[in-house]
């Protein structure tokens, strides 16, 4: 079974800070695939701000709770923390949203959005 | 009736902890930080393929690929980079290896502090790691 590897022991022995995932295969096409990959996304943009996934170009604005943003800030404060990855809590919104967005069948979808119907007694 | 096979050992997956399947790669810049002052990178290339070998059992290093980059810490000012991309294969328990860590970090920063870097870049495995503390240890 493949064992996976302890990255906190590993940033620790090296003297380096976590940034991130990459994808990293052999060859010389894996080789220059993840120097584009690692430019992209840990490099600052050329537009300015932090470093983000250049496929992130649609913006809108999205509604939440005040208890939400607060339980979004406390992860990316402990994410910062124990990992070393400079992320913002709406940065974490908009990886928690694409990541669910291709999960969610559309079954599920209706579900969320039915109204919950009270249990009668 | 067809005759029986002999029931075999149970075979150790292809992919076992001893086997070399995790990939680090060390990216060695071809310019120092102001981006226009050349580093020596055949040296620098060299001592890391040496480097690889002794610690890890050998690498492969790829041609140069063009790449530019923002150094923000100096007023935005664009890095054009030519780096060569270090390739080595290794074990989880060798990378995992306190020794072998220390090693490579500090093979790290003779490289960042001598080739006047603001950054040097290693992936291992699928995570990226950056060190910025050039300081000896």
């Amino acid at each position: 079974m493949k064992r996976k590897l302890d990255m906190d022991r590993i940033a620790e022995g090296l003297g380096a800070e976590r940034r991130g995932k990459v994808s990293a295969t052999g060859g010389y096409f894996g080789a220059m695939q993840l120097l584009a990959d690692v430019e992209a996304k840990f490099r600052v943009p050329a537009g300015g701000g932090r470093p983000t996934d250049p496929r992130w170009t649609e913006r809108r604005l999205v509604p939440l709770a005040l208890k939400t943003l607060e339980r979004l800030e406390d992860i990316t404060a402990w994410v910062r923390k124990h990992g070393g990855i400079n992320l913002e809590p709406m940065q974490l919104a908009a990886l928690i949203l694409e990541k669910t967005t291709s999960q969610l069948s559309e079954a599920e979808a209706e579900k969320l959005v039915r109204p919950q119907r009270r249990a009668s007694h | 009736m067809p005759k029986r096979r002999p029931k075999t050992a149970r075979r150790r997956p292809v992919l076992s902890g001893g086997l070399k399947r995790v990939l680090v790669v060390l990216f060695v810049p071809s310019v120092e930080r102001d981006g226009v002052t050349a580093v020596d990178q055949p040296r620098w290339v060299n001592a890391a393929l040496e480097m690889f070998g002794r610690v890890f059992g050998g690498a492969t290093a790829y041609p140069k690929a063009q790449g530019i980059w923002r150094d923000d810490e100096r007023g935005g000012a664009p890095v054009k980079d030519e780096p060569v991309v270090v390739h080595c294969y290794t074990t989880p328990a060798d990378i995992e290896d306190a020794r072998n860590l220390a090693e490579l970090g500090d093979f790290c920063r003779r490289m960042g502090r001598d080739a006047r870097q603001g950054e040097v870049g290693l992936v291992v495995g699928n995570e990226y790691f950056a060190i910025r503390d050039f300081a000896e240890e």
